[in-house]
């Protein structure tokens, strides 16, 4: 930007105080749009829960769409179809050992944004390092028995239960491939010590050492993410020279932003700012089905609360619950609802599954299970809920709407708003009779939702799963196709049905606006939110 | 003997800060939720032996009063502790949120100081004028408005509507910042030469700054009126008057610099107040502040950044307070002799 017309804005802005003159021009452009040059991509979103952009150790939402720009890993999926792998760093894979290890061989002439080539040691140090830090994200590694080398184009992941998938997790933010040369330069360790003899975090929190269309350039924290065109990439160059993902917390100054064109695209609007721009001059509003969704549970303990002791009574409550009415009124229809707890897209959940296994509203048949349950009269429970908004309604207004509905069958639901830290510790804790929450998947494997319903979740619900049901997810997480495993998984979700522990509410679809003047830009509910490579400025 | 008041001064301040510290942990060791198990994510907080790593090495086994200790003899080596949020050093986190605040927090006080006193004195020269009631209304707007409600019609009018403003942030959204210094902007980049981004980065303070200086504004434009009043009505007043002193001399030598007084009581206490509550000003024009920093280590229950925060307020509260002790001496040499 010439300076001397930046400093005649400048000064004109300083002075704005005393712009009556400016004023009576009316709309006199002192600060035209700074995105009008397409070599630079801006972003607003809100970026403060990022804590680290080193990929082995950041366990976030917001992380992943820089880290995914930077970094790549063996396979991906495409927006929409989270059930087909798509090679990226891996050409091929198949399954040896007796199905106790999986070989993957990698791709030919990748060179990583440092000039390294990309070779088999590189996956072994980043799959190394990830699980021998022991934090939030080394758990999805918790299956891995070790990672070798069998030739620089070649690695072998063993497993110690080969009843669990391991491909769908490949494709997770979480496992993206660093330069190992690079990485060890700046402090990176991947032995078992690595908590204590890894430096090279801070080093990574603002560079990148990746094979993907961008690098890293800074990150300022609850400020920006600046990304850059990686000159090295082994495709198609990156559309955009610079991208910056500016932290904007607030959904209004995003959208006015937006209309300003200072902002390429903004990622955190509400449903009612979203439909206000529809349809107007310069903007595109872009959707995409997440795989996130909003649940209530009800504990199985009788001694937290005797009547929902009995199944019976948890399930008077699933029939009382007005979905639709949910989805229609809070969320303006932009969500849908799966059967039980795998989301629509995944593991043959569908919706028209949910019409024919899943709940819906039936007061009579609700009546009908009270009585059954020996409570004719109906009964009361605590429903907890955390103070935040969820997909652009909040958690309170979720609670109200379901407490309408459960006083028409003589269901009484005591709201109980708690801060999100205290709700959490005590969900975790199993202490709650009912909380309404949240689910956002780290991977796209149905077997991670069924797996965790029946081990670390069912404990918060005080569930003791029987063999059965423990099995079936066991069987479909280790089954060879598709078809069979879709088939377990059906048996399993009639299972969690007819426990009624977990009543999904809804599964929203997410929406995104964005500037005309930027194509390409598709949501991704398959942990990076956008492949920011696949955006280009329009000609 | 300026010495020993400002000695006795200093010591009540490590005194007064120990003690909120100690009240702020106390408090929030008291909410039932554990940081850890809130924090971590959902499959690590299922893993006892993760949880109690994690426990550890914040110290969160350690009995309470141990953990105190443990934080007070942080403090004598200038360590604050790791956060649990953002796992660095919540000193390296304050001193980058810091000069955020303190940039935008000083232009409000400037605007709020320099606007405050002028209205209040012309309302009270002019008293029941049109300037006057012009300074009144101002002031009872700039104290009634919500702060939030404030900064969205601003936001809405001059920057979304007229196009007047530059964009919310320090600067504009694709724009890289000068290379750290200070952390303040209009600094850094005087420093680096970049005479364009410290035009920029003022302007981008401006509209924040009348945010937060609207408050302000109305009670310094008012103090300021009511004490202006007050001294106008004195007897030496009518003396300057009699001498033959040409009414400008009179007020500002005589009426102005007395009637500061107060004012200067309530500005100290205003910027301290700036400096701290910047949330909503933050949160909406997109400034990485300290406000923001504060709000999501509340409520992420981040004891270290907590404490951290909470000392770093109370410090400013007590500084501030001294050095507009200290400024009564100048402007009033009785307050010593007391």
């Amino acid at each position: 930007m010439p300076s001397s017309q930046m400093s005649r804005r400048a000064l004109l802005s300083t002075a704005w105080t005393g712009a009556a003159v400016l004023l009576a021009n009316g709309g006199l452009e002192v600060w035209p749009a700074q995105a009008a040059s397409k070599k630079v991509l801006v972003i607003g979103t809100d970026i403060s829960d990022i804590n680290f952009l080193d990929a082995t150790r950041q366990f976030t939402y917001s992380g992943p769409i820089p880290i995914r720009a930077a970094y790549e890993s063996l396979m991906t999926m495409a927006p929409d179809d989270y059930e087909t792998l798509q090679p990226l760093l891996a050409t091929k894979w198949e399954r040896v050992d007796n199905g106790n290890a999986w070989v993957f061989h990698l791709r030919e002439g990748v060179k990583f944004s440092t000039g390294n080539p990309f070779t088999a040691e590189d996956v072994k140090f980043s799959f190394d390092r990830l699980q021998n830090w022991k934090e939030d994200p080394a758990e999805l590694a918790g299956n891995f028995k070790s990672t070798d080398i069998i030739d620089p184009r070649t690695v072998k992941i063993t497993l110690v239960d080969k009843s669990q998938p391991l491909l769908n997790l490949l494709v997770s933010p979480t496992f993206v491939i660093m330069d190992s040369e690079a990485a060890k330069a700046h402090g990176a360790t991947s032995g078992p010590e690595t908590p204590k003899t890894d430096k090279a975090t801070e080093w990574l929190n603002q560079n990148s050492v990746g094979t993907g269309p961008y690098v890293i350039r800074q990150w300022e924290r609850n400020s920006q993410v600046v990304l850059e065109r990686n000159v090295r990439y082994w495709r198609r160059p990156a559309s955009f020279e610079r991208i910056v993902i500016r932290h904007i917390p607030e959904s209004t100054t995003q959208v006015l932003a937006l209309k300003r064109g200072d902002l390429d695209a903004a990622l955190n609007l509400t449903p009612p700012q979203l439909d206000s721009l529809k349809g107007q001059a310069g903007i595109r509003l872009v959707q995409g089905t997440s795989l996130d969704f909003v649940y209530v549970t009800l504990t199985s303990s009788p001694e937290l609360n005797p009547a929902l002791g009995k199944k019976e009574a948890r399930q008077a409550v699933a029939y009382a619950i007005d979905y639709d009415g949910i989805i229609t009124g809070l969320l303006k229809g932009s969500a849908t609802r799966p059967p039980s707890f795998i989301p629509v897209g995944l593991g043959g959940a569908t919706e028209t599954l949910t019409k024919q296994i899943g709940y819906r509203l039936d007061p009579s048949r609700s009546k009908q299970l009270l009585e059954k349950a020996g409570l004719p009269n109906g009964f009361s429970f605590d429903l907890s809920y955390g103070n935040a908004a969820i997909a652009g309604t909040t958690y309170q207004l979720v609670a109200e709407k379901m407490q309408s509905d459960l006083a028409k069958v003589g269901i009484t639901a005591r709201l109980n708003p708690l801060d999100q830290a205290t709700l959490r510790t005590k969900y975790r804790q199993g202490d709650l009779q009912s909380v309404i929450t949240f689910w956002n998947p780290d991977t796209p494997e149905p077997w991670a939702w069924a797996e965790a319903t029946v081990q670390r979740v069912a404990k918060r619900v005080r569930w003791t799963v029987p063999q059965e049901v423990t099995d079936l997810v066991a069987k479909a997480g280790g089954a060879p196709t598709k078809k069979e495993s879709d088939a377990y998984y059906l048996e399993y979700q009639k299972a969690l049905v007819d426990q009624a522990n977990y009543i999904i509410l809804f599964q929203p679809v997410y929406r995104v606006a964005t500037r005309t003047s930027i194509a390409g830009w598709k949501l991704t509910a398959a942990g990076w939110q956008v492949d920011l490579y696949d955006v280009k400025p329009v000609q | 003997m300026l010495l020993s008041y400002v000695s006795r001064r200093l010591a009540a301040v490590a005194g007064l800060t120990a003690a909120a510290t100690l009240m702020v942990f106390l408090i929030a060791h008291a909410v039932p939720a554990d940081p850890v198990l809130a924090m971590l994510g959902d499959r690590a907080a299922s893993d006892p032996a993760t949880v109690a790593r994690f426990r550890a090495h914040w110290g969160l086994n350690k009995p309470l009063w141990q953990q105190y200790l443990i934080f007070l003899d942080g403090l004598t080596h200038g360590d604050l502790g790791e956060s649990i949020i953002t796992r660095r050093p919540v000193l390296h986190d304050i001193a980058q949120f810091a000069p955020a605040t303190i940039e935008l927090a000083t232009t409000a006080a400037i605007m709020a100081a320099l606007l405050g006193v002028l209205l209040g004195v012309l309302a009270s020269v002019m008293r029941d004028s049109w300037v006057d009631h012009l300074a009144r209304s101002l002031s009872l707007i700039g104290t009634a408005a919500p702060t939030f409600w404030l900064a969205f019609l601003m936001l809405a009018l001059f920057y979304g509507g007229l196009q007047l403003a530059p964009s919310p942030g320090r600067l504009a959204l694709s724009e890289s910042p000068p290379p750290t210094v200070t952390g303040l902007y209009t600094v850094d980049s005087l420093i680096a030469g970049e005479y364009g981004n410290f035009l920029a980065s003022l302007a981008h303070l401006i509209m924040p700054g009348a945010v937060l200086a609207a408050a302000a504004l109305g009670l310094i434009t008012r103090t300021m009126r009511a004490s202006m009043l007050d001294i106008l009505g004195k007897e030496y007043i009518n003396v300057a008057r009699a001498k033959g002193l040409k009414e400008i001399s009179v007020i500002r030598r005589h009426a102005v610099r007395n009637a500061l007084i107060p004012v200067v009581t309530l500005g100290g206490l205003a910027y301290a107040e700036l400096l701290s509550g910047t949330v909503l000003t933050e949160t909406i024009f997109a400034w990485p502040g300290l406000g923001r920093y504060t709000f999501q280590s509340a409520v992420g229950l981040d004891f270290p950044a907590i404490l951290g925060i909470t000392l770093l307020v109370a410090v400013v509260y007590l500084m501030i307070n001294l050095v507009v002790d200290i400024s009564y001496a100048f402007l009033d040499p009785r307050v010593i002799s007391q």
